[in-house]
């Protein structure tokens, strides 16, 4: 929202900064400035010129103009505006000297766009009543702030120039100034005929019709205003809708009465099936959702948002219905996202705004039709229709509980006056004051106690308040273990060369069919971003091997993992977020070292964790080089590496664990001491010679507490597993006989178990 | 003996000029070894009279004395020239890189994370997690943002099967304290959220936050202030911070604010960084609507409470002057190996 700081400053008598310290103020009193731009400084050189003579110029369509500017002297300039002319009173610029068409143009004579005016390049102004070598009249340098429409989403009443003049007001302690007078809106038998069918749908609606209307442009000052904050000026009567709606702010509208059958208008909601062309030139299907203003003979404009052309004003027109009503806030917002058309009006309708508004804006357009349409008549008294108005109970607060809000002390007065400045009513007499809330606050904006905090906080300056430890009782807080879990996993990978990646939540169709994933497991984003970005993901694996493919472009080996949450739909309520584990090895060699590595990060992890040989491998596994990860037999992962269809280059091992599988083996695992055995152990080896692909993880549940020490493949084949055993008793030392026994016990469980051993 | 005596003259020299330490060790033997040369001489003694032995016994002492002491000499002389010559050939380049695993690094949003979680731990609030799924009510309704709400709009939200939705900011965790916890409580809920918006260098759909909350009886703007300045200065590392607070509106919070810090890089007078205002906007808080309270279960005549809302990945962009936030969720090892150093 773009507000013009002379336009604040007609309400605002006496302000006396200039745009950006208005544009610093509002920003720590009322709402985020995004920036404060000087509009049309260029103004303070122009001035009434008229032109002499005009001759042209050979080869060009521009023509040599001689001008008299007054302040300037005559200057000679070139223009290639058609309306340049003998005798015309226009805007001269002083801009030095340029050869244009070969002659020297000593500054030039203005457009509307030049002057910021409005959009018009291609005629120069044409001015009269005026002084040559005066200023333009009425039309002086501005700047322009331009407030964050995010920090106004609560505020109706500062979509408006005159709203945001009562914060500047209060800010700098200076007088308000009203620009409404009531008085203006004539009585008697209305005109038009005003109907309201359902007061939820519309609160209020209020109309005047005038007649001997003469459309034309507007005067260039009230062309000037609406043009400096981004409206662009079309005609006198929906400038002056403008006007008001910039003002007030009470968006407009202007019908040529002539064009609404019966001078009736009616609030409804739109029929089924019923269509409306609009002033934008579309055509709009309308559903019973959305409210329209209609007529005898269906809608003329869809309520609150945009007109219909038929009933539009043009050149023509000499009567018109000026109709300021107030819409359903949801209806209005709920219907320009359907019809995908978000105009000025609507933006300010779905903020709430203030039902007093209307016959205010009838009074404003009353008082500006004298301004720019001056023949005009108003006929008929207004026409006001409104639902059943309840008051808001003032709200209650006391002075402590102020203070207890703010962090500190603040005096009674001060809190009065800046209630009062902004539109409160203020009763204190018992030490519960009554608050009471004006209409344009009332809305939506202010209920309760707590938004009083904020009137009183923001108008002292939040600077005020010191920042203050607060009393409070020293507790240890509870320790969240799934974090101090995950931290620690991290900790535990990152010292041993892997590091963490972050990846997306979102996975295509495609991705999860070449994972072999079923794309109906997946929770399905209802409005992704794209195509490809539509499925929330079962499984890290698929970005994992993007991971993997992005990286091996740029190196030749890399480790690196990720701690992310798959998700998983339940038939009800939300879906379950699982934490997993992703752990990858990635190099141009033979895979053997990866898997390894990724063997003794899983034992790091989980000290009881044991790989078990599967026949079970998914598309991406490599079907000779998968186990599922257990521990306490209990499936927690798996390990693989990556099928050489999907990795072509190099190898990639992969360790994937569920986290909170793990985490509870954690949280059950305690760390026990024994006694250091005080006497010498002893040790002896055993050999177990076992098939080419035989586990060792069979072999070695058949002797807890031994050591591996190497697999070593025989000439015919097989392998040798090598063991050393290590035994001792706490209160003796072993003989060499007891030695021998128990590793001919242990020789002889082996045999019995169908192990061969190595003599 | 005369012979014997003759060859113990010749010794001293032999000794002196033994080539190497197998050699010397010879002449040793030979000369004052258990069966060398002075043992033999000592064992004729036994033949002399008494003012001979003396005489003799004398003799053969000196000379023993004199060769082990040459002895000594030389052998010291070979062991410290072995030495010398062994350090010289263990010469090493010390400044060849080492090789073996350099430890990994952990994502600069986890590092920042918790590092801020350390802190907040430090002075009593719980970590809590939430969903990134969610439901609507936890999302907006909860929070004050009802249905028709323009509000809604300022956050664009990605819908998904079964009407919930990825939550589009970390409040809604709010609300599930306020359902876990008894007041008084403090706690904070960083995680990952999401906004159906383009991606580009400055925008994301995936990025983090790290939501706080406070309920107690009496919780005022001072205390806010309080929190979020020992806050600020741990996250840059200073004694202090200037901050400003000015009104910002969020359904959630009365009143509410925008927190801005005083920019780092000008001190405060202007610079590019701070579209030369001076001042980054950096979080947004407020004290916990009366709303969110009873929607939270808790009575606003009772409990009140601030919170506030830290953007994780516009903080780890600040930090490093990260200059497009693609690279936060891009996986590329080439970005993400820079945040590997020890830290502080």
């Amino acid at each position: 929202m773009k507000f013009s700081r002379n336009w604040l400053a007609d309400y605002v008598p006496g302000l006396a900064v200039d745009g950006a310290e208005l544009g610093r103020q509002i920003t720590m009193r009322t709402a985020e400035c995004e920036g404060v731009e000087e509009h049309a400084p260029q103004l303070k050189d122009v001035c009434v010129a008229r032109v002499e003579s005009v001759e042209p110029i050979p080869g060009s369509p521009n023509v040599k103009a001689v001008v008299e500017t007054g302040r300037y002297g005559r200057k000679t300039l070139v223009c290639g505006a058609p309306n340049c002319r003998a005798g015309l009173l226009t805007a001269y610029w002083p801009l030095g000297i340029k050869k244009i068409a070969g002659v020297d143009s000593e500054g030039m004579l203005c457009a509307g766009d030049e002057l910021g005016i409005n959009r018009d390049h291609n005629l120069i102004v044409e001015l009269s009543d005026v002084a040559v070598g005066d200023p333009l009249p009425g039309l002086v340098p501005d700047a322009v702030i331009d407030i964050d429409n995010k920090s106004l989403t609560h505020r109706p009443d500062l979509w408006g120039h005159f709203g945001m003049a009562r914060e500047v007001a209060a800010t700098f302690g200076l007088p308000l100034q009203d620009p409404t007078d009531l008085s203006l809106l004539p009585s008697g038998e209305p005109q038009v005929k005003v109907e309201i069918e359902d007061f939820t749908l519309c609160p209020r609606f209020s109309a005047v019709v005038f007649e001997n209307v003469k459309v034309a442009p507007s005067p260039l000052w009230f062309q000037y205003r609406l043009q400096a904050v981004g409206l662009n000026p079309i005609n006198n009567i929906v400038d002056i809708t403008n006007y008001v709606m910039a003002e007030l702010p009470q968006p407009m509208h202007a019908f040529d009465a002539d064009k609404v059958p019966g001078q009736t208008l009616v609030a409804r909601a739109a029929n089924a099936g019923e269509r409306l062309e609009a002033l934008n030139g579309e055509t709009y299907d309308l559903d019973p959702a959305m409210i329209v203003v209609g007529g005898l003979e269906g809608p003329l404009a869809i309520a609150g948002i945009i007109g219909g052309d038929p009933s539009a004003i043009g050149d023509s027109t000499t009567r018109i219905i000026f109709e300021a009503a107030n819409w359903n806030p949801a209806l209005v917002r709920k219907t320009t996202v359907k019809l995908k058309l978000r105009t000025d009006a609507s933006m300010r309708f779905e903020k709430s705004l203030d039902p007093e508004n209307t016959l205010r804006g009838l009074a404003r357009a009353i008082a500006l039709m004298k301004l720019v349409c001056p023949e005009a008549t108003l006929v008929g008294g207004v026409a006001d229709v409104r639902g059943p108005v309840t008051a808001p109970a003032p709200i209650k607060i006391t002075m402590p509980w102020m203070a207890k809000k703010l962090g500190r002390t603040i005096g009674q007065n001060e809190v009065v006056s800046i209630l009062e400045a902004l539109g409160f009513g203020v009763n204190t007499a018992s030490r519960e004051w009554e608050v009471t809330v004006p209409s344009w606050r009332a809305t939506k904006d202010i209920s309760m106690d707590a938004d009083l905090v904020e009137e009183v906080g923001r108008m002292i300056g939040y600077a005020s308040i010191t920042p203050t430890a607060p009393r409070m009782d020293v507790v240890p807080p509870k320790i969240n273990r799934e974090r101090a879990f995950h931290n620690g996993l991290r900790r535990r990978l990152t010292n041993v060369g892997f590091t963490e990646v972050h990846n997306y939540s979102f996975v295509a169709d495609a991705e999860a069919r070449k994972f072999g994933f079923d794309a109906a497991d997946h929770l399905r984003v209802l409005n992704p971003i794209a195509e490809d970005q539509a499925l929330l993901r079962i499984s890290l694996l698929p970005k994992i091997w993007k991971n993997i493919d992005d990286n091996r472009k740029h190196f030749d080996q890399f480790r690196l993992f990720e701690i992310g949450r798959e998700i998983h739909k339940r038939p009800e309520g939300l879906p379950d977020e699982v934490p997993h584990l992703a752990v990858v090895v990635y190099a141009k060699d033979d895979g053997v070292a990866g898997l390894n590595q990724l063997k003794r990060a899983a034992l790091d992890l989980v000290p009881e964790v044991t790989f078990q040989p599967t026949t079970s491998v998914r598309v991406f596994e490599h079907p000779a080089r998968t186990a599922q990860v257990m521990a306490n037999e209990t499936l927690i992962g798996r390990l693989f590496e990556f099928h050489p269809d999907f990795v072509e280059v190099g190898r990639a091992a992969v360790l994937e664990l569920n986290l909170r599988t793990l985490e509870a083996l954690a949280n059950a695992r305690k760390t026990s001491y024994t006694a250091v055995n005080k006497f010498p152990s002893s040790s002896f080896d055993l050999a177990v010679v076992v098939g080419a692909r035989a586990s060792a993880g069979d072999v070695a549940q058949h002797l807890p507490g031994a050591q591996f020490i190497e697999d070593y493949r025989l000439p015919d084949g097989r392998r040798s597993l090598l063991y050393r055993l290590t035994i001792s008793r706490p209160d003796r030392t072993l003989t060499g006989d007891e030695v021998t026994a128990e590793r001919t016990r242990l020789i002889e469980h082996l045999r019995a178990q169908g192990f061969e051993l190595r003599a | 003996m005369e012979q014997l005596f003759a060859a113990l003259e010749g010794g001293l020299e032999r000794l002196n000029s033994a080539p190497n330490p197998e050699a010397l060790e010879a002449v040793r033997v030979e000369l004052i070894g258990r069966k060398g040369l002075i043992a033999e001489l000592s064992k004729g003694m036994g033949k002399l009279s008494p003012e001979e032995r003396v005489a003799t016994g004398k003799k053969l002492n000196e000379a023993k004395q004199t060769l082990e002491a040459a002895y000594e000499a030389r052998h010291a002389a070979f062991k410290s020239a072995a030495l010398a010559a062994r350090l010289e050939t263990e010469w090493l380049d010390l400044t060849v890189p080492p090789s073996g695993l350099a430890p990994g690094a952990m994502h600069p949003i986890t590092q920042i994370q918790t590092e801020i979680e350390e802190l907040f731990v430090s002075m009593g609030f719980a970590v809590l997690d939430g969903p990134e799924v969610e439901t609507e009510w936890h999302n907006f309704d909860a929070l004050n943002i009802p249905p028709t709400h323009p509000a809604r709009d300022m956050q664009d939200t990605f819908w998904v099967e079964g009407g919930h939705l990825l939550r589009t900011h970390t409040s809604p965790v709010q609300v599930r304290g306020m359902q876990t916890f008894k007041p008084p409580f403090r706690m904070i809920a960083p995680g990952r959220v999401f906004r159906n918006e383009e991606v580009d260098a400055s925008h994301e759909h995936t990025f983090s936050q790290l939501e706080g909350m406070m309920v107690d009886r009496d919780v005022s703007i001072a205390n806010l202030t309080y929190f979020m300045k020992t806050l600020l200065a741990k996250i840059f590392g200073r004694e202090d911070v200037t901050v400003r607070l000015r009104p910002g509106y969020f359904p959630f919070v009365e009143p509410g604010f925008e927190l801005d810090i005083q920019c780092m890089v000008c001190e405060g007078s202007g610079c590019p960084v701070c579209k030369h205002s001076g001042w980054v906007e950096l979080l947004p808080c407020g004290l916990v609507h009366p709303q969110v309270l009873r929607m939270g279960g808790l009575d606003p005549a009772e409990w009140g409470g601030f919170a506030f809302g830290l953007g994780l990945t516009r903080l780890v962009m600040m930090r490093y002057a990260i200059d497009d936030i693609r690279w936060i969720n891009s996986g590329d090892l080439r970005f993400l190996n820079q945040f590997g150093g020890p830290r502080a």
